[in-house]
């Protein structure tokens, strides 16, 4: 379970604050994968920031005792002057303990399938093989939720089928929380679907009345 | 589960690790590096000063006397320096949970520490081969100056750290507030060349304090003018505290976007 508890986030613009999130406060339930729906801007990423911790709200706080991810496929934390190998080597040493350091790496390394390049700088990498080795850095840990912001659009055919086959059968023991602007993607993988529309934040059991509520939405305001 | 402490021990050990790789990973000669950099850039003064500007000190070799103003001058400076954008330059580290501001600083602090130390060492086993008159039986007052003056840079590093994040003209500001401190700390002179009359305008710097005590450590002959190990111990704990409670009070708006 995941308690949001009246969080705000607002950012400072020449013109004015902007707030991106106005009192939310709402349970996301155990053992289902939520889908955050919203147009562009709407504040999915921001959220989903918050809700892994990786950002603070202005206000509120987000209650949990559930081991949440990083955003999977994150490569931010890379230092792109050390190997795949060191990069690896640096967040296992900070998630796992010193036991289980060497079969972490070896997952990643035969996930990833990069070869030789995987004890090369990751600067020499292309943004493909970087993304691979974030994907299989996120799935070496095990997470309750693990959070994913865009993330299976990037690889070739081939890995792309890998990446699904792997989170679905991680969904066995763990849950997602995912923003796409697939909504066919979201509707693959989430049971949930959490709406930030234009006047406000609603949760939904069933993932499709999410999408059918954001396709209303959007199409009142254009019309 | 792990506790606190145990996740924030191995957070700053692979921090600790990560930074010696970044740093020294790539090159030739690898880790060496972290001991040559400085110790070239040490001799290199020591040579300009010792040989050049031979002045006499009161019954202390000048190299002697040298390297223990420069050395924890410098240990001093590279933990307080790169404080102020400490945030800004481990953000990308801060989406992993573990990772928090303090734990960057400290495994820093940590590196520099280690790294002067092995430096400290070196230098002064080679003055003692050279035959300089140095001693070392007194090993622990040189040890708590030592030790202190790492406490002391890394409060004010946090304080330092805390600023620069929340004012963007500390980055500019504090940079050249520190530059004079070089010339009141007695790298350079010692207190006792100091008309007793002026000493109370030098002698409330704790920097001062530690170099005269290393000093007065390793060569009991050097004369100590007001200088106390718990003056020094004193700040060193006013610092710590203030840099803890502001970061304390700080932390959530630091890991804020």
């Amino acid at each position: 379970m995941i308690q949001l508890k009246n969080l705000t986030k607002s950012y400072k613009t020449p013109k004015g604050r902007h707030f991106v999130l106005h009192d939310v406060s709402l349970t996301i339930p155990s053992d289902v994968s939520i889908g955050l729906i919203g147009r562009n801007g709407a504040g999915k990423s921001t959220l989903l920031r918050i809700i892994g911790g990786m950002d603070r709200p202005d206000n509120g706080r987000v209650i949990t005792r559930q081991r949440i991810s990083w955003p999977v496929g994150l490569a931010s934390g890379f230092q792109g002057s050390m190997t795949g190998r060191e990069n690896v080597k640096f967040v296992a040493r900070l998630y796992a303990s010193k036991a289980q350091l060497a079969s972490k790496i070896a997952f990643v390394q035969e996930f990833a399938e990069l070869g030789h390049y995987f004890d090369m700088p990751i600067k020499t990498y292309s943004s493909g093989m970087r993304s691979r080795l974030g994907f299989g850095l996120s799935m070496a840990f095990d997470f309750d939720y693990y959070l994913v912001d865009e993330v299976t659009a990037v690889g070739d055919a081939a890995f792309k089928q890998k990446s699904a086959a792997l989170i679905q059968q991680k969904r066995q023991a763990s849950q997602f929380i995912m923003v796409s602007h697939s909504l066919s993607e979201i509707k693959r993988f989430c049971d949930a679907g959490l709406l930030i529309g234009r006047n406000g934040v609603r949760y939904f059991d069933q993932v499709d009345h999410a999408i059918e509520a954001y396709q209303e939405e959007e199409h009142a305001h254009t019309a | 589960m792990r506790s606190g402490y145990q996740i924030m021990c191995a957070t700053v050990h692979a921090l600790l690790l990560r930074e010696l790789k970044t740093r020294f990973g790539e090159y030739r000669l690898g880790y060496l590096w972290a001991l040559l950099e400085p110790l070239a850039q040490l001799g290199l003064l020591l040579l300009i000063f010792g040989v050049f500007m031979h002045r006499v000190m009161p019954d202390i070799s000048f190299a002697v006397f040298l390297v223990n103003g420069i050395v924890p001058y410098l240990l001093f400076g590279s933990i307080t320096s790169r404080a102020l954008s400490a945030v800004e330059a481990n953000r990308g580290l801060f989406s992993y949970r573990p990772v928090r501001p303090i734990d960057a600083l400290l495994a820093r602090t940590l590196l520099e520490a280690l790294i002067y130390s092995a430096v400290y060492l070196l230098l002064m086993m080679l003055l003692w081969l050279l035959g300089e008159p140095v001693r070392f039986d007194n090993l622990g007052a040189l040890a708590a100056s030592w030790l202190l003056l790492i406490v002391l840079s890394f409060g004010l590093g946090l304080v330092f750290m805390v600023a620069g994040h929340a004012f963007k003209t500390a980055d500019k500001l504090l940079p050249l507030l520190m530059r004079p401190l070089y010339f009141v700390s007695g790298v350079m002179f010692s207190l006792h060349v100091i008309p007793s009359a002026y000493r109370w305008m030098l002698d409330w710097n704790p920097l001062l304090h530690a170099f005269e005590l290393m000093r007065h450590a390793v060569c009991p002959s050097y004369p100590l003018y007001d200088i106390s190990l718990g003056y020094l111990a004193l700040w060193a704990l006013v610092l710590l505290s203030l840099g803890l409670a502001l970061y304390k009070g700080r932390e959530a708006a630091m890991l804020s976007t």
